[in-house]
């Protein structure tokens, strides 16, 4: 039950990723380096529209894993994960995660076609941002018929890029149970409450409904079936998040380790210094492999998906820390200052798992999904 | 000229074939009977040694002869010049069978010695030597460590002096697994004493059963013994015999080691799935702690499968793979340590005493035995400099006295 069936062909990557990729790192580099980021990061909006349509427009990176049947590219997620992985890479502050990930596969998840065609579109095109509320953590919202349609009353927090976003899916419970609904947030009767937030590239509200109008998303009785569904997907989305923000701390610390001289000799010629690249190294390529593997179960819809994400999620979410604690560390002072951007990739590492889950969180739920649990009869 | 078959069609080819002259392998033993071993490495007197490798032999010859051995040699070895990545494939699908389990002088013939021998050897030496070490009628071990030179191997001090139309070698080799029952020996010596010690080195093939060689077992922390030291007493061997140019015997020991590294990838796995069938079957729940880190297992024995399918995968697309070949011993070492933590937690004192009962104090001798693994084959130590120096293009540290 441990054996690994996989082909190994399933974790290459295509010749287009690969152009995808260079065209994206091109992009980003000449339109998201660290200065263009803490500049969108103090901008009222927390991101550059002008970047947002472009990456829309000129890459197409939103449209990537929507069907065509709603205007998007009919990728698969792997085609996604490369620009995750390169967005990531640069600590892109665009939306993409609520929008295109957790929004947009709340849409596919909940399988209606109706909501689909209204919305999906929208996100495809750039036009619309969008996000989740009620997924990531336990919220108190209720939804009940008013003579109007549909009101949502209650409070969510922590809902990721809730201050901006166009579209809010909120998970409700409904007199006839848990279900998915979708609104666009009026300001009467509606309160997003910006939170200060430890990674400023990813922005969080609270979210107050007070009667808010919305429309139900799929049937009644699914929304936990479609939060599972859209959790997994952001874990694996997170995946190549941080395999792209380790790749660069470690690309950064190879720079860096090779230039700066102490006692007349480059530090990373030291031995103690080197070793832990080294098992930098060691942990990235891991995390890698653990992302490329839950990328093509999640692309293939493989049933593996909830334990490959899980163990993605152990695997890159170790990386990113080890690799933003190392950032820092192994830069000596400048690593430690406001100017140098290790800070920031400390802050998204840490942040984002409490998103989804730490490594220890994904660390029980796999015990669970494996039966590593003993004999408890 | 045959094309290459396509995966699936050359897979079922291999499973078919396999039907034939091997039985399959049992069906999963019910937990709590059959063998409980658990040996990192096997334990085993000289004569079952000799027993087991003629059985293996027996086996890897019958591949050899019937096409399913040397799958990437040009057919004049007797292969089918299939892409490296086949032969990972075919063993895949083997696994499936029950036949011998090779004892590693198998692959360091096949795999490290017999590559070498291809790449550096004279036309005569091919002749004479690839047919049979890849149908394993002869067995070749390493003659490389020696006490005074471990991760500085350049430093050997074992020589080798001309002698009319020969050589004459002198000095003690250790760590050989293999040496009772190897045919040949792969022996780094110094033929020149007076250049950098890089410089001075040459490599030759011995007989093992020539006049002044001695082997010895090596016991080791387990109790058993699994290695021996070779003594080379004037042991004569002719110029035919020497792999490679005088001198340049550094680079014929680095091709060896390079294939080394790459074959580790696999180490430790079957070892964490055992550990791991054993956190579902305690008879008692396991504590939120255990769960995690008998999860935090698992995620490791699959990270390092997944990372040893994208060297498979690279390969197979016509690429050199990237950094995830060199990683894979590393990874190995980690799975073998975390399934002794994972091991000693969840047995308490059944690993400390023996009661008797299946599965238990068998886990001794992983515990024991895992930390060979970190020192041979290039300690993790210098795996971290080769990935620090070679993969990442680290400076190197500036070198001490012994040039």
């Amino acid at each position: 039950m441990f054996q690994l069936v996989a082909d190994p062909a399933m974790l290459a990557e295509t010749e287009e990723q690969r152009q995808l990729r260079a065209v994206l790192r091109d992009f980003l580099a000449e339109t998201c380096g660290p200065e263009e980021v803490r500049r969108q990061i103090d901008s009222p909006r927390g991101h550059d529209r002008v970047l947002w349509d472009r990456l829309a427009a000129e890459i197409g990176v939103h449209g990537l894993a929507v069907p065509e049947e709603y205007d998007g590219a009919g990728y698969t997620f792997a085609e996604l994960a490369v620009a995750l992985e390169e967005t990531g890479r640069v600590l892109c502050p665009a939306p993409l995660l609520s929008t295109v990930v957790l929004a947009g596969h709340a849409l596919l998840a909940a399988g209606d076609r109706q909501a689909c065609a209204r919305w999906l579109p929208g996100i495809a095109a750039g036009a619309l941002t969008a996000t989740v509320a009620g997924f990531l953590q336990p919220a108190d919202v209720t939804a009940e018929r008013g003579p109007d349609g549909w009101v949502l009353r209650g409070e969510t927090d922590f809902v990721p890029d809730g201050e901006d976003a166009g579209l809010l899916l909120v998970a409700a419970r409904a007199p006839d149970g848990e279900r998915l609904f979708a609104c666009e947030p009026d300001g009467a009767t509606c309160d997003r409450i910006a939170r200060k937030v430890l990674d400023p590239t990813r922005r969080q509200a609270c979210v107050r409904l007070r009667g808010q109008s919305a429309e139900p998303v799929g049937e009644p009785g699914q929304a936990a079936e479609i939060v599972d569904a859209v959790l997994d997907v952001g874990r694996v989305a997170l995946a190549a998040e941080h395999v792209g923000g380790s790749a660069h701390a470690l690309d950064e610390l190879l720079a860096h380790l090779s230039q700066r001289t102490q006692f007349g000799r480059a530090i990373g010629s030291f031995q103690a210094v080197k070793h832990r690249l080294a098992d930098l190294l060691v942990e990235v390529e891991g995390a890698r492999s653990a992302a490329a593997y839950a990328t093509a179960c999640l692309a293939g819809a493989a049933p593996e998906l909830p334990v490959a994400a899980s163990a993605a999620a152990v695997a890159c979410t170790g990386a990113y820390r080890l690799a933003a604690t190392e950032y820092v560390q192994l830069h000596g002072g400048i690593g430690f200052t406001w100017e140098h951007p290790a800070h920031l990739y400390v802050r998204r590492a840490r942040a984002d798992e409490a998103l989804f889950g730490t490594g220890d969180d994904h660390r029980r739920r796999l015990a669970g999904l494996l039966g590593l649990t003993g004999r408890t009869g | 000229m045959d094309g290459i078959p396509g995966l699936d069609e050359f897979r079922a080819e291999a499973r078919r074939w396999l039907k034939g002259v091997a039985p399959p392998r049992s069906a999963r033993q019910e937990w709590g009977s059959g063998d409980d071993s658990v040996a990192v490495f096997e334990n085993r007197t000289e004569a079952e040694e000799r027993e087991h490798t003629d059985r293996t032999r027996d086996w890897e010859r019958t591949r050899y002869d019937q096409g399913w051995g040397a799958l990437a040699w040009p057919p004049e070895y007797g292969g089918r010049e299939l892409p490296v990545h086949y032969e990972r494939l075919y063993r895949s699908e083997e696994s499936a069978f029950d036949v011998p389990r090779r004892t590693e002088v198998f692959p360091v013939t096949q795999q490290l010695v017999a590559p070498a021998v291809r790449i550096w050897g004279t036309e005569e030496q091919r002749r004479r030597w690839l047919r049979p070490m890849l149908r394993t009628d002869e067995l070749a071990c390493q003659l490389f460590s020696e006490t005074e030179a471990g991760s500085d191997l350049a430093a050997v001090r074992t020589r080798a002096v001309r002698d009319g139309d020969g050589w004459v070698l002198s000095g003690h080799k250790v760590w050989t697994s293999g040496a009772r029952v190897a045919t040949w020996g792969v022996a780094v010596c110094r033929t020149d004493p007076d250049v950098p010690k890089h410089a001075g080195i040459t490599v030759f093939l011995v007989r093992m059963d020539a006049p002044g060689v001695t082997v010895r077992p090596i016991r080791q922390m387990t109790g058993g013994s699994s290695f021996n030291e070779v003594y080379l007493d004037d042991v004569f061997v002719p110029d035919a015999d020497r792999l490679g140019p005088v001198g340049q015997g550094w680079r014929v020991t680095l091709t060896v080691l390079a294939a080394e590294r790459l074959d580790s990838g696999v180490l430790g796995l079957d070892n964490a799935d055992r550990a791991l069938a054993l956190a579902r079957h305690l008879p008692r729940p396991l504590t939120g702690g255990e769960e995690q880190q008998a999860a935090d297992l698992y995620v490791r024995a699959l990270v390092q499968r997944l990372t040893g399918l994208r060297v498979t995968s690279a390969l197979a697309a016509g690429r050199e793979p990237g950094a995830e070949a060199s990683v894979g011993k590393l990874h190995a070492t980690a799975t073998m340590r975390a399934t002794t933590d994972l091991v000693q937690q969840l047995l308490g004192p059944r690993l400390a005493a023996d009661t008797g009962e299946w599965g238990t104090y068998a886990w001794t001798e992983h515990l024991l035995g895992a930390p060979g693994y970190r020192i041979a084959g290039g300690s993790d130590e210098i795996q971290r400099n080769i990935l620090a120096e070679r993969v990442l293009g680290l400076p190197k540290e500036p070198k001490g006295e012994g040039r």
